[in-house]
Order: structure tokens, then sequence, then C-alpha cells
């Protein structure tokens, strides 16, 4: 092959599988989204979102009003920011309730849509049709998985306006509902791919759909439980004389969506709340809850609310993720390092999807060619020790 | 010129079961190659194995030249495979259904309009063009089927068991379509375990057994090799004395292997069964001998039909035996 050859004969390689890929897709878009069903799911998928948002509304907005009240503030001078805090607090409740709900149902719905994507085939005996034609088992796989994420997709993204309500109260940025979407689609494509796998390697869509839904339970809840008891127990320890914590690696929950939206929505809470809460105890002492650098000479510092660690209002010297957007003393919030471990989630989501996509195309190529692609030419020893086989005789017999 | 399939040597083991035991084969261009066999006997491993869907344990196997483990992309743009068990997209109508296959093979979209029109005609269904795949009868999902087989015009026709499950009607229609693609120059591997099936259909057959090829050629040629002993059936008139006359003198006629009387002594006309080794010009020989001295032959047929018998023979067993 000449070195001018290569790239055309890459390139119509590409084209071929887009085509394939564009091909799978259409077929499966036009089974799912043909009749009623689609629609009726995404109207009830974002029903069940605004109802949420309302309800986060109803339990936040007599709190609220009490803190836009109650409030003595020392400099007597802004009204306008308690108010605007007050506001805040209910943007805040929900856009955390709101990540919250989103993320489970995400996490409940994709599987539902994936785990059949490949063994449906085997049990309805349409993949050996599929995989007869020159379309690569890769360009299936991909394809399968895109249709079944395209309607996760458009779930996602319709449910966008709900979320950008927040925006209208306050108490969370644009920023940080983009954080929010980031993790969304993640977690849809990475527990799709989980989906898909599983409906590739095992036969049956009722298994698959099983060894999905483990496995979506033990990275959502399984990683946290784990990560918990190990430190308890590495806490407990004999030899831990002075009871410090001893955390378990926080590695454990770089694979969890969960841990990186408590994050995204630690971030955006106004106060020590309970967010907040569980990533300190996540990240202990390293946390900064306090920004930093800590202005040298607080002007005001107002405590809302008892428990949690006062929060500082401080003159405008504002570190980059404080929401100091009006003039006079603001609400410094509580800085985490924003996004350690949405990261290292989207890092690791990544990695997982892709070997697993690998795997699954793997997967599809038929058992008995599976192992055999590259083997060449071993034919003529093999004829020869065929003719000598064991059923001549047993005919002759 | 390259034959169309070609196998050398091919075998298929699972465990330690030999599914296919070394199989030579040879199909050329516009070929209909009859795969006939008990159940079990390895017809749908090795049209697996032409179909890429499975990889030989040992030996070869090209089809157009091309070897189906080197180059398996290649191979299934030259073919079109019709399994013997296989689903169909039901929340598809049949023309999507037609068009998705199309596509997978890279039809141009120009030219899958007419195409999917033709194919319709050919298969009887131009006016199912509409209709869920699901609202479609079992024969019409099998001209459907192998309808799908054709959307890339493929040079060669995998057919595993294509008449399989079918009533007598839609078997008669099936065939029929068959000798049409036979017209159009296709050449074709198709399998059955119903041999009077293929017989009047394929210009040459394949007889398969326990993984073996035991007979290939056409269907002359093996009669010939065979030196086949049929099983005559003639009918005589007459009396008692006169058949046991008819009787005796059978019995001293050149290629005769037996004679017996199946009938009721005085039932008219007497039924002799003549086991014959020879060929069709000795059994007209045979029969003219008879009229000449005098028998009065009112019936002269043979027991079975030939490839029936060719295949029991061929084979040394029953279809139950080996199922």
């Amino acid at each position: 092959m000449t070195t001018s050859a290569l790239p055309v004969r890459r390139a119509s390689l590409a084209r071929d599988f887009g085509a394939s890929v564009a091909t799978i897709l259409s077929r499966e878009l036009r089974g799912r989204f043909r009749g009623r069903r689609a629609f009726v799911v995404l109207t009830i998928y974002l029903a069940v979102l605004a109802l949420i948002a309302y309800g986060a509304y109803t339990v936040q907005a007599p709190h609220a009003r009490s803190l836009a009240g109650g409030v003595t503030d020392p400099s007597g001078s802004s009204t306008v920011l308690t108010m605007a805090n007050a506001s805040a607090s209910i943007g805040q409740a929900i856009f955390s309730l709101l990540s919250v709900f989103q993320l489970l149902l995400v996490a409940f719905i994709t599987p539902a849509f994936t785990a059949g994507a490949i063994s449906l085939e085997r049990e309805k005996q349409t993949l050996d049709l599929l995989v007869t034609t020159p379309m690569r088992p890769g360009a299936i796989v991909v394809g399968k998985l895109l249709a079944a994420l395209a309607f996760m997709f458009l779930m996602i993204l319709a449910a966008i306006p709900v979320s950008a309500l927040v925006l209208m109260y306050g108490g969370a940025t644009i920023d940080d509902i983009l954080r929010q979407q980031l993790i969304l689609f993640v977690t849809a494509v990475g527990f799709g791919v989980i989906g898909v796998f599983f409906s590739a390697l095992v036969r049956r869509t009722q298994a698959a759909t099983v060894l999905t839904y483990s496995t979506v339970l033990i990275l959502v809840i399984g990683t946290l439980l784990a990560w918990r008891f190990w430190t308890q127990i590495a806490t407990n320890d004999a030899s831990n004389q002075f009871a410090e914590i001893r955390r378990a690696p926080e590695q454990l929950l770089w694979i969890n969506p969960a841990v990186a939206m408590i994050e995204v929505v630690a971030n955006t809470e106004l106060e020590y709340g309970d967010f907040t809460g569980v990533m300190q105890s996540i990240r202990g002492d390293s946390v900064t809850i306090f920004p930093s650098p800590v202005p040298d000479k607080p002007t005001g510092v107002t405590t809302l609310g008892g428990g949690g660690p006062a929060v500082i209002s401080g003159p405008i010297d504002c570190p980059p993720n404080a929401r100091c957007a009006l003039p006079g003393p603001a609400i410094v919030q509580p800085e985490l390092v924003s996004s350690h471990f949405l990261l290292r989630f989207v890092t690791s989501f990544a990695v997982l999807s892709l070997v697993l996509t690998l795997a699954a195309m793997r997967l599809v190529v038929p058992a008995g060619m599976r192992f055999v692609f590259r083997r060449r030419r071993r034919a003529a020893s093999g004829a020869a020790s065929a003719e000598g086989s064991p059923s001549v005789q047993e005919l002759d017999a | 010129m390259t034959p169309i399939i070609e196998t050398r040597g091919l075998v298929k083991s699972y465990d330690d079961q030999l599914a296919v035991a070394g199989i030579d084969m040879v199909v050329g261009p516009g070929e209909i190659f009859g795969l006939v066999g008990p159940n079990g006997a390895g017809k749908t491993t090795t049209m697996k194995i032409l179909a890429t869907l499975l990889a030989p344990t040992a030996g070869e196997a090209l089809v157009c030249g091309i070897g189906v483990t080197e180059n398996p992309i290649e191979v299934r743009r030259r073919i079109g495979y019709m399994p013997d068990f296989y689903g169909v997209y039901d929340d598809l109508r049949v023309w999507e259904y037609l068009d998705f296959f199309a596509r997978c093979y890279r039809v141009p979209a120009a030219r899958r309009t007419a195409m999917i029109g033709e194919l319709l005609e050919i298969v009887g269904l131009a006016d199912k063009r509409d209709a869920y795949v699901e609202a479609l009868s079992r024969g019409m999902r099998q001209r459907l089927c192998l309808a799908h087989t054709l959307v890339h015009d493929p040079q060669l026709l995998i057919l595993d068991e294509p008449a399989s499950g079918l009533d007598p009607r839609a078997r008669v229609e099936m065939r029929e379509i068959l000798r049409e693609l036979r017209g159009m120059g296709k050449t074709i591997l198709v399998s059955s375990h119903i041999l009077p099936e293929l017989a009047e259909l394929c210009t040459s057959v394949g007889i398969i057994d326990r993984g073996m090829l035991l007979k290939a050629g056409s269907l002359e040629e093996i009669e010939r090799s065979l030196r086949t002993t049929a099983l005559l059936r003639i009918d005589l008139l007459g009396d008692g004395d006169a058949v046991a006359a008819a009787v005796e003198r059978l019995g001293t006629m050149a290629g005769v292997t037996s004679v017996m009387e199946v009938h009721m002594p005085d039932s008219q006309p007497a039924r002799l069964e003549v086991g014959f080794d020879g060929d069709s010009a000795g059994q007209a020989r045979l029969l003219a001998a008879l009229v000449a001295e005098g028998h009065r032959v009112s019936g002269f047929s043979q027991a079975t039909s030939g490839l029936e018998e060719l295949f029991l023979q061929v084979t040394g067993h029953d279809d139950e035996e080996a199922a």
C-alpha cells in the first residue's frame, strides 16, 4: 500500500462506519419513537421534575420568608442583600432537589433503555441477519448505544428549562447548571454503555437487565457504603489510640456520579448544609470551607441560622468561586475545591465507557468468529489432519 | 473461472463433537447446489461457516475465492444468507425492513426505492409494501427474509431450509421464487432434509451425513455412480398360473435381484415388486421382454423416487436414527 492510499482508505473506513451507525440509528429510532410511548414517557418525566421543583419551593419558601424578615444586620444597610439571600435559598433548594432526582431518574431509566440492545436481537434471532451484513460489529454497537441514549439525551435536554427556574431565584449559577448537566450526560452515557455491554455479554435480556441494575446500584450506593464502612473500621482499629478519623481512599468514590453531583450541589449551598457536610466528611481536613485566602479583616460576620460554621461576608474581594454579584458586603459561600470529584468522575466514566464499548464490540462478533479474525491460513495442515478424523471409521463400522 | 464456493477439508467441532468432518466441495457460477441430509448432518454448520458466522476448526472455505475467516467483510458483500431460524423486526413496515438492510449494504438511496419494488414483486409481496412485518403470515415472512438476501444483488445465496415450516402451497410458492432466481443467474446453495423438494430444482446435489459429504454431483451422475438397485412395481393381468410363469421368468432375467408378489393371490391385477440392478435402459429392456413374451403388463413403475432411494442407500440409515 502506498503512503498516499492509506489516508484515503482510512477516510472511507470512517465513512463506512458512520453510515452504518446512521443506518442502525435510524432503524432503532423508527421503532422507539413510533407511536405514543416516547411522548408519554417524556411528558411524565418532565411533570415529575416540575412537581419536584414546586415541592422544593413550597418547603423552602416559608423558611426563606422568615430569613428575609428576621435577620438583624449589624450595618443595617442591606435589606436588599438579605432579600436576595432569601431568594437564593429557594433557588438553591430547587437546584439541589432537582439535581438529586434527575440523577436518580437517569440512573433508573438508562439501564431499561439499553440492557436489551443486543440481547433482544439475539432473542428475536435477528442478530445473525445483522452480522452477516458488511457492517462492522463496532458500528452496530455504537448505533444501538446512540439510539438508546438519544431518548435519554432528549429527556435530559428537555428538562433544562426546569433546572433553569433556579436562575430566576438565584442560588445557583449557569456554571452550576452546566456542571449538573455534564454529570447527567456522562452518567447516561456510562450507564448506557454498561447496559449495552451486559446485553452483548449475556444471552438473555432479563439477565442483562439484572446485571446492569446491580452494577448501577454498586456504583451509586455500593461505593459510598463501602467507603463508609471502610472508614469506620479503619477508625475503630485498636491501634488508633487517638481516635483520629482514618478515611478510606477516595478513589472508591471517583466512579460514583452521586458524589460528583453532591459536590456540585454543596458548591451552591449558602451555608454549611447537608451536602457540604457530606463532602467535608469525605474530603476531611483538606477541605477549605472558608474562602481561601480568608479576607484579612472581615467587615462584618453574620450568622445565618445556627449549627454550622459562620458564613463570612466580607468586602468584595471575591475568590473566583464565590457569589458576589451585589455591591457592598456579600455572602461568600463556603468553598470546596469545586470540581475535584467532577473531573475525576468524568474522566473515570469516560475510560469505563470506552473500555466497555470496545468489549461490547468484540462480543457482537459472531461467537464462532471471535478469536479467529487474525488467524491466517493454517489450512493445509488442518485439512491433512481432518482426513484421518475418527468419524470416517465410525461411519464404516 | 473461480468457483463461487470452494471448501477444502472443512472441519468444525464443538467440544468433542464433530459437526463437519472434512468436507470438500466446489460449486460453480450459476449452479443450484442442494445440500441434502438428515437433521444434524452438518448442513447448517457448513452454511454458517460459509456465511461467516462460524470459523472452521480446520480446513478452508472460500467464497468467490475469498477466505471466510481471512476477509469476512468482503465475503459478506457477496452473499445473501437466510438462516434456518431467524426473526424479523416486527415494528417496521415491509418496505422499511428491506430499506434497512439495503442501507446496511450501503445501497445508494437513489436505487433503493426502485429495487425494493422489484424485490417485492419477485417474492410476491408487492401489495404488502406498507404493512407491518408483524402482520405477515409465516410464508410471507419467509419470502420477505428471502427478499432481504437479495438487496445487494449478491452472487451467492445461502438458503438454509427456506421451505421449512411452510404449508404445501407456500412451499410451491417458495420453489417458484427459487426457480425465478435461478433464471436470474444466481448461484444458490440450498439445504433441505426433504428430498423431492430439491430434486427438480437443483443442478447438482450433495448428500451429507454425519458431517461428511458422501456424494456430490448432478442427480444423474450420482445415480450412475451408484448403479442403484431400484424397486420396480409391475402389475400383471391374468390368472395365477400366468402370474407364476411371469415370476419364474423374471427370476431368470439379467439384473433382477428379487421378485415378490405383494397382493393377495387372486387380486386383479397382481402386483410384483422386483428388485432390479441396472439403469433406465435396462428397465426398458426388461419391460420389452415381458411384453414380447405375452405377459399382460398393466403397470410398470419404480416404487421409490430416485433421490430418496439414493439417499437411504448413501447414508445407510434412517432419518430417525440420526435425529
